[in-house]
Order: C-alpha cells, then sequence, then structure tokens
C-alpha cells in the first residue's frame, strides 16, 4: 500500500497510507492532515493543497502538466522551483510508492 | 463516515422561516437554527437546509450519496441541463472543455488588459454620475457584465444585454412562486441566448478568439449542453463579482480602520475574501440525496432535496470566531463562498483578478476620500443570491 509522509515545520512526519491510485492532496484530505486544504478536490485549480516533496523523491515524479504549472504560481507560500508541487497531481502507486514532503506554513 | 442510519436523529421543522424573511436577513434565522441542530426541514423553501460547516463541506465532497442532478430542477427549466446539475464524469467532460480560459495563464495574457480597459470606461461613468452615484448601478454592474461579454466571445451582444439575460435567467432558476410573467422572461432571454450563440459560432469557428464561446466551439460539446453551459456561466458570472465588489466596497467604507489597514498594505485579497466569507454572493444550493443517509448524526432520506447553506457554514462559529462580524485580520481559513470538491467555482480566478487585481486597488486610489454617502445608507438584500442592492457614495 503506497505511503506518504508529510512534514510541518521539519517535524519527524506523519505517516498516512493511501490506496493505489489516490493521491498526495486525497490521502492528506482523508486522513485529516492539517494545512493541506484540496478545495477544488482534486482539479489543479485553486493551488491549496501545494507541497514541497523531498529530494530523494523527485526523481520518481510525473512531469508538471500546464495547468499544474500556472497554479504552481497562485500558491499561499513561496513556490520552490524544483521542490513545490501539487498534492492531487501526484498519484500514487507504480513509481510513486511513497513520498515524504513538507507541507508549507499557508494554503489561502 | 457512516452511511448507518439506525442511531441518527430525525430533522427538526422550522415552519416559522419564510422566504422575506430570509431575503431580508438570514442570518439571525441561521444563529436561531444552530442552536438547536445543523440541518432543518424548511417548508416554505421546500428543502433541508444543511447550514452546519462540516455538514455542508461534507455534501461538497461526496457526489455519491449528494447528487447534483437534482430532479425538478428550476435551473434546469430556466437554462437548460448545465455541467452544475451534473455530476463526474459528466460534469468532469464538460468541465475540461471549458479548458484555460477561465484560469490564471489566459488571465494575465488575455483578460486583464480587457479588465483594465473595462475598469477605465465604468470608472468614468460613475465620475460623470458625481458623488451621490449608485456604486452598483454605475460601477460594479456594468464592469462585471463587461467583462464576462468579452470572456463569453458575445461580439454580437451589449452589457445591458448581458445584464437582462443574467437577472432574468437567474430568476427563473429561483421561480418556487412559478410566476408565468418570470417564466415569460427567461424563455425570452432564453432564446436570445441561443441567437446569440448561433450567431457567433461560425464566425469564432473560422477565426478563433480565446473567447469560451471559441472554445467551447471546437470543443465537440453537444450543441444543447452548450447551450445550457454558457446560460449558467451568465448566470454564475455576473451576480458574483459584481457583488463581491460591491460587498467589499460597503464593508471596507464602514470599517475606516479596516479599510487604512488594507491600504497601507495593499490588503485587496484578504478585504476580498473577507467580504465573499461574510456574505457569500452564492449563499444557498441544491443538492440530492441519492439514497437513505446520515449526515452529521442526523437522518436524510432518499431523494431528499437540501439546500446547502454556504453563506450560513461561512458563519459557524464552530469555524470562525465571532463570526457575524467583518473582520480582515481574522486567521485564514477556507471559507465555501467558491463552493468546494469537483464544482469549485470555475470563475474564482477571474472574480480575483477583476475584483482584487484590478476594480478595488484603483477605485480607491483614483477616488480619494471615497465614503459612504451619509443621508442615504446602502440597501442590502437577497437570499439564494445575497449582495449589496445599491450603494450610494460621495468622493472628494
Amino acid at each position: 500500500m503506497p505511503k506518504v509522509v508529510f512534514h510541518h515545520s521539519g517535524d519527524a512526519g506523519t505517516v498516512v497510507d493511501a490506496d493505489p491510485g489516490s493521491n498526495v492532496m486525497r490521502a492528506a484530505v482523508q486522513n485529516g492532515v492539517a494545512g493541506i486544504v484540496g478545495e477544488c478536490g482534486g482539479q489543479a485549480m485553486c493551488a491549496t493543497c501545494h507541497v514541497y516533496v523531498r529530494e530523494p523523491y523527485l526523481g520518481a515524479l510525473p512531469p508538471v502538466s500546464e495547468d499544474e504549472e500556472e497554479m504552481l504560481d497562485c500558491t499561499a507560500a513561496p513556490r520552490d522551483d524544483r521542490r513545490s508541487r501539487l498534492g492531487c497531481q501526484l498519484t500514487l502507486g507504480g513509481d510513486l510508492e511513497e513520498v515524504e514532503v513538507d507541507v508549507p506554513e499557508a494554503q489561502l | 463516515m457512516t452511511v448507518d442510519t439506525t442511531e441518527a436523529r430525525p430533522i427538526p421543522t422550522a415552519d416559522w422561516v419564510t422566504i422575506p424573511d430570509l431575503y431580508a436577513d438570514p442570518y439571525p434565522i441561521y444563529q436561531r437554527l444552530r442552536a438547536q441542530a445543523p440541518i432543518h426541514w424548511i417548508p416554505a423553501v421546500n428543502r433541508h437546509l444543511v447550514i452546519g460547516y462540516e455538514a455542508c463541506h461534507a455534501i461538497e465532497l461526496d457526489q455519491q450519496r449528494f447528487s447534483a442532478d437534482e430532479a425538478q430542477s428550476l435551473m434546469k427549466r430556466s437554462m437548460g441541463h448545465s455541467m452544475l446539475r451534473k455530476d463526474d464524469p459528466e460534469h468532469d467532460a464538460e468541465r475540461k472543455a471549458y479548458g484555460g480560459v477561465l484560469r490564471p495563464k489566459a488571465i494575465k495574457q488575455r483578460w486583464e488588459a480587457v479588465f483594465d480597459r473595462n475598469y477605465a470606461t465604468y470608472a468614468a461613468r460613475l465620475r460623470a454620475a458625481g458623488p451621490g452615484a449608485d456604486l452598483v448601478a454605475e460601477f460594479a454592474a456594468p464592469y462585471a457584465a463587461e467583462n464576462l461579454r468579452a470572456i463569453l466571445g458575445f461580439a454580437n451582444a451589449t452589457q445591458q444585454d448581458l445584464q437582462r439575460w443574467s437577472q432574468t435567467l437567474i430568476d427563473g432558476t429561483g421561480n418556487y412562486a412559478d410566476d408565468p410573467d418570470v417564466w415569460a422572461a427567461a424563455e425570452r432571454s432564453s432564446r436570445e441566448v441561443d441567437e446569440a450563440i448561433d450567431e457567433m459560432l461560425p464566425a469564432l469557428r473560422a477565426a478563433p478568439d480565446g473567447s469560451l464561446l471559441s472554445v467551447l466551439g471546437t470543443s465537440g460539446m453537444p450543441l444543447d449542453a452548450l447551450r445550457a453551459n454558457v446560460k449558467m456561466t451568465i448566470g454564475g458570472g455576473l451576480n458574483e463579482p459584481r457583488d463581491a465588489l460591491a460587498t467589499t466596497v460597503w464593508a471596507l467604507l464602514s470599517h475606516p480602520e479596516q479599510l487604512a489597514s488594507v491600504r497601507a498594505a495593499d490588503r485587496w485579497s484578504d478585504a476580498f475574501e473577507e467580504s465573499i466569507r461574510w456574505i457569500a454572493p452564492i449563499s444557498m444550493y441544491p443538492r440530492e440525496a441519492t439514497r437513505d443517509t446520515e449526515l452529521c448524526g442526523m437522518a436524510i432520506p432518499r431523494g431528499a432535496r437540501l439546500g446547502v447553506a454556504v453563506g450560513a457554514a461561512n458563519r459557524d462559529p464552530a469555524v470562525f470566531t465571532d463570526p457575524e462580524a467583518y473582520d480582515v485580520d481574522r486567521p485564514r481559513k477556507p471559507h465555501l463562498a467558491f463552493g468546494g470538491g469537483n464544482h469549485f467555482c470555475a470563475g474564482a480566478w477571474i472574480a480575483r483578478a477583476s475584483v482584487v487585481t484590478i476594480a478595488l486597488p484603483r477605485l480607491f486610489t483614483r477616488f480619494p476620500g471615497l465614503r459612504l454617502a451619509p443621508s442615504r445608507p446602502a440597501t442590502v438584500g437577497g437570499w439564494v443570491f445575497r449582495g449589496v442592492l445599491s450603494l450610494p457614495v460621495h468622493w472628494d
């Protein structure tokens, strides 16, 4: 079962199990992880599921789509050119059985 | 989340709630209802009214149990069957057909310049009307209408047409009294919109211009769905930026200390987001229960017509401290004014760009001393759609 580790302010992390085919945003919302809102339900429309992916996992991520790209310019916390992604676009399973992310200070 | 209904409480009836009282001021009614339960049966509106934040949010995220595709929908009769009354995957396919037209990249490349021009046009109109003018009629309404006309691509219509179409189609959507004159006006507008679409589509297919009609015209969307979606967008794309703009101006002018703080640090976004939390321009929308189920410990029968009162959820004291107050300094929490889940407002970024980026900062810099007219108070009204109806202002 895929798993996601959410770090808040550099803490040791909260581990969440997720269904294959789910995504980082959904895993957070379903498990009540603080700091991930996911207002638009996963359409890359609201930029409230912004995460910073930790370095070791960057190579396993899907490419950034055009919709995600423009939305990453609308995040409340500063964009990190390498690590910023929308959680809703990070589908779990396959190459991404496990991922660790830092949750930004703000989503709104 | 459980769907077992054996332990659930029955939903209380609130037969004292009337439509005129909701129109005048729904918030004291919500306070009284909230003390008792998060869901009530309201005979006057023939709906189970869901007023709690948690309950409204749960509905938004669960289209399996709570369908947008309501039977006997007045909106379907008034505007046709748009994506707003469909569930996924049908909704999703139509939403995708909107492409990038309403998204931030197109806003930057195309629409901001349009909003900029339209600001200049209608600010000049407001100025010409002189101190004492109604900011809603002279600025907010035509500005929102002309922006929408451009985004939709109706080169063959005027902003006045858009205002008339929008209001009459919305009146049909809210025609609970089944007034034949209201239906006649909605049907006339519906025909006019169909004719305008039919005239524009061939021209836009020959010379695409990035407008919504242009993009939908080549998307393969069937004509009935295209017409219904365009009417829904006319209904949902005009009142909301108009009301969000007017309500924000009214709130700031009524709270001078907050206005000073907003001006000092360009906090127009805070002012706007707090304003639509405080008075959500769309305060209620329908859903229908697909099965016997339970929500926040209350039993909901299959087929129940629900009214998701996001305007009430946005003032739920379980989520927002001192929720009745307009307070730009309150901690940012997600409000439900744009809806949530798959029906999250497609025009959210358009509203933010036209109101937050363009209109608010310019009005407050270019109309020095902007203030409420001392002897003529603003009027506020509406239930399903609520906002400032008139806003007489003075300036130096």
